[in-house]
């Protein structure tokens, strides 16, 4: 333990002494905080939308369903809702105003929302009914009796998304769009009054921006360049000019080499972490404090990622060879894990390869303990990162040369 | 120090064939041979950092191979290419390497006596060729290990620092230390061995002390003829009457002589031929030893001729 901590010393001096490792260590990170944190943190985030709600009642104010309808879109805080007055030409308007996109609600959509889903409430009921007992046919057209006079089968609501051909936007409004719709239609199955309000920007009981949402999905990607890069090169380095074969030569065994090494890039990590913390705080008032069970998962996460960094650097030839291996490894993985946006952009199968890397459980893990301050659902990263750490020293203990180099 | 039957294979490529030896206690033992000789694996398989394919190596009496630990705990090592962590101190440097064992003298001590006290506070990365040398002589010293090994000390260095590190062996070989010491340099065995093993492709050629080689296979004397533009009628003079005659690493004519009377009328004859043109005539010494063991000399990169 004593040569161990004697190495520590002297490899963290080392390190702070490399201006490549301590600019990939605190400062790529910080720099990376203050671009996610500004471009994805700092505006409003939206998309403007106009909006024709043409179902009005007898007193020229929309209905009820209509109107929850257009809540929901704003209250996504993904689009900036304006109203556009109701039968009005919705072409010559755009012409005039020089809009490029308009969403339409057409009239009687609330009654049409009703009527549409009258199946759907009637097979609600008969299923509740054929649970207490037998359903008959007498019990269905009494059913069918008990429905309002305009519950009958009809075609489904149309709400008409217009945009310019022009529009980079549309294609992502749209799908906002659908995504309220979807939700809107599960919850119009049965229900006579207007849906909730749709739910966001309120996870944990905290009020969150982006900064606060990229800052552990950072903190993992930091852990794993500094472990895959950085360590990786700095210890074909090591290596390659001699370093390591003078340090065999003492009576430094190759445990107290991994040990030292791993220690070191948990205290890296843990300094980094603060650093990371107390910048988000600063500048973007980033509320998140890694709990103990974060620092855990962090922790493990390096020795993991330590562990293979130094198994990778032990079998390569040169720093040079090393940087671009792990390169190759890290980055894709980074990028593939959800990292810096979310997995529903992806492809299917990339989603599903995602979820086979040890990042995407590590930032999972952390932005569940750091964000939305919950344990649910962390079981599943702490094994994972527990395999990976234990897998790490193994792969050091295996790889590392300490004869015949 | 005991070699046995000593081999080590790299695939087909010997490395190391059959090789036995001793070293003495306190004695300055050198390995001497062209590159790819095998000193330094013979070297690397007594500091523990090499397995031998077959045969065995103990250092104070400790296997290489079963009992690594104890053989560390008690040597000194200063490899063909040392290097050491760049951007640390000359200090932080050696007091690093002086926490790994159990004793050894204060950092201080070993600084000073190696003069590179002024440098204490300077990185390792901006000393010069021969401070990065001297560092790490002190960082094999930490221990004051009862066996030194240095391999290819004095490779690169001028000849001040050549000889501040000569000076340095022989004052730890007066405090009782062996030297293991390999190198490519005659003038260094001469002036620091007590005794040398000559390696030649992996086989050893000859062991025994310097003296003894030159006695037995230097010759009397040597005549040394500076080069000109008639070289070759000197060379041919000497060839008549020399029993061997190469160029050393200036490019002089070298020819070496059994009889110091047939030496001495050579010198005359080669005056009236070369004219002002310097001759030198000294006793043989190991380049000679070497040049009729293993059939070459060594340039000043150690690459046969």
């Amino acid at each position: 333990m004593r040569r161990a901590w004697a190495l520590l010393r002297a490899l963290s001096t080392d390190w702070l002494r490399n201006r490549e490792a301590v600019f990939f260590a605190f400062l790529f990170p910080v720099i990376l905080l203050l671009i996610f944190g500004s471009v994805f943190g700092g505006g409003t985030g939206e998309f403007g939308l106009h909006v024709q709600n043409n179902d009005v009642g007898p007193d020229g104010q929309p209905t009820n369903l209509s109107a929850t309808f257009v809540d929901a879109l704003s209250e996504t805080g993904a689009l900036s809702v304006s109203q556009v007055d109701p039968g009005r030409d919705v072409a010559a308007w755009s012409e005039e105003t020089g809009a490029t996109r308009v969403l339409v609600v057409p009239e009687g959509f609330a009654a049409q929302v009703r009527a549409a889903s009258a199946d759907a409430r009637r097979a609600v009921i008969v299923d509740t009914l054929a649970r207490a007992g037998t359903v008959n046919d007498s019990t269905r057209a009494a059913v069918r009796d008990q429905l309002p006079a305009n519950a009958t089968d009809a075609d489904p609501a149309v709400v008409r998304f217009l945009a310019a051909s022009d529009d980079e936007a549309a294609p992502a409004i749209r799908g906002v769009v659908g995504s309220v719709v979807a939700r809107f239609n599960e919850r119009a199955v049965g229900v006579d009054t207007p849906p909730a309000r749709v739910e966001s920007g309120a996870l944990g009981g905290q009020n969150l921006d982006g900064a606060d949402y990229y800052l552990p999905a950072l903190l993992a990607a930091v852990v794993m360049i500094n472990g895959l890069i950085t360590l990786t090169t700095v210890v074909a380095e090591f290596t390659a000019d001699g370093t390591l074969k003078r340090l065999v030569a003492t009576p430094l065994r190759r445990r107290d080499w991994i040990l030292a090494t791993v220690v070191q890039q948990s205290v890296l990590t843990l300094l980094v972490t603060a650093l990371m913390v107390a910048v988000a705080h600063l500048v973007f008032g980033v509320s998140v404090v890694p709990g103990p069970l974060a620092i855990g998962l962090l922790l493990l996460g390096t020795v993991g990622f330590a562990g293979f960094g130094m198994a990778l650097g032990s079998l390569v030839d040169g720093p040079e060879a090393a940087t671009s291996l792990g390169m190759a490894v890290a980055l894709p993985m980074m990028f593939v894990s959800g990292v810096f946006w979310e997995l529903d952009l992806m492809p299917g199968f990339l989603q599903t390869l995602a979820t086979v890397l040890p990042l995407y459980h590590f930032h999972r893990g952390l932005r569940r303990l750091m964000v939305l301050g919950t344990t649910e659902g962390v079981l599943v990263p702490f094994v994972v990162l527990g395999v990976v750490a234990v897998a790490g020293l193994v792969a050091a203990l295996a790889t590392t040369t300490w004869r015949d180099f | 120090m005991t070699v046995e039957d000593l081999t080590r294979r790299y695939g087909d490529t010997v490395a190391l064939d059959d090789v036995s030896f001793e070293v003495e206690p306190n004695e300055v033992f050198a390995l001497v041979g062209p590159n790819g000789a095998g000193k330094t694996t013979i070297v690397e398989i007594l500091e523990c950092l090499r397995t031998p394919t077959s045969g065995s190596a103990s250092v104070l009496g400790h296997d290489t191979v079963a009992e690594p630990d104890r053989v560390k705990e008690r040597i000194g090592v200063v490899p063909q290419s040392f290097h050491t962590f760049d951007r640390l101190t000359v200090r932080e440097n050696v007091s690093l390497v002086r926490r790994l064992y159990d004793e050894g003298p204060a950092v201080a001590t070993i600084l000073e006596r190696l003069d590179l006290t002024d440098y204490a506070d300077t990185r390792f990365a901006a000393l010069s060729g021969g401070y990065q040398r001297r560092t790490g002589l002190a960082m094999a010293l930490v221990s004051d290990p009862e066996v030194l090994f240095l391999d290819e000390p004095t490779t690169g260095l001028d000849p001040a620092a050549r000889r501040a590190t000569w000076d340095q062996v022989r004052h730890l070989t007066d405090l009782g230390t062996t030297v293991v010491l390999t190198t490519h340099y005659m003038a260094e065995v001469e002036e620091l061995a007590d005794r040398v093993a000559l390696l030649v492709d992996g086989r050893l050629e000859a062991v025994d002390a310097v003296d003894s080689l030159v006695e037995a296979y230097g010759g009397e004397v040597k005549l040394v003829v500076e080069t000109g533009e008639d070289d070759a009628a000197v060379e041919s003079a000497l060839r008549d009457a020399a029993t061997e005659v190469y160029r050393d690493e200036s490019g002089a004519l070298v020819g070496l002589f059994e009889d110091r009377l047939v030496a001495q009328e050579t010198f005359g004859r080669l005056h009236e031929l070369s004219g002002d043109r310097s001759i030198d005539l000294t006793a043989a010494g190991m380049d000679e030893v070497f040049l009729r063991l293993a059939g070459t000399t060594l340039d000043s990169r150690g690459e046969a001729r």
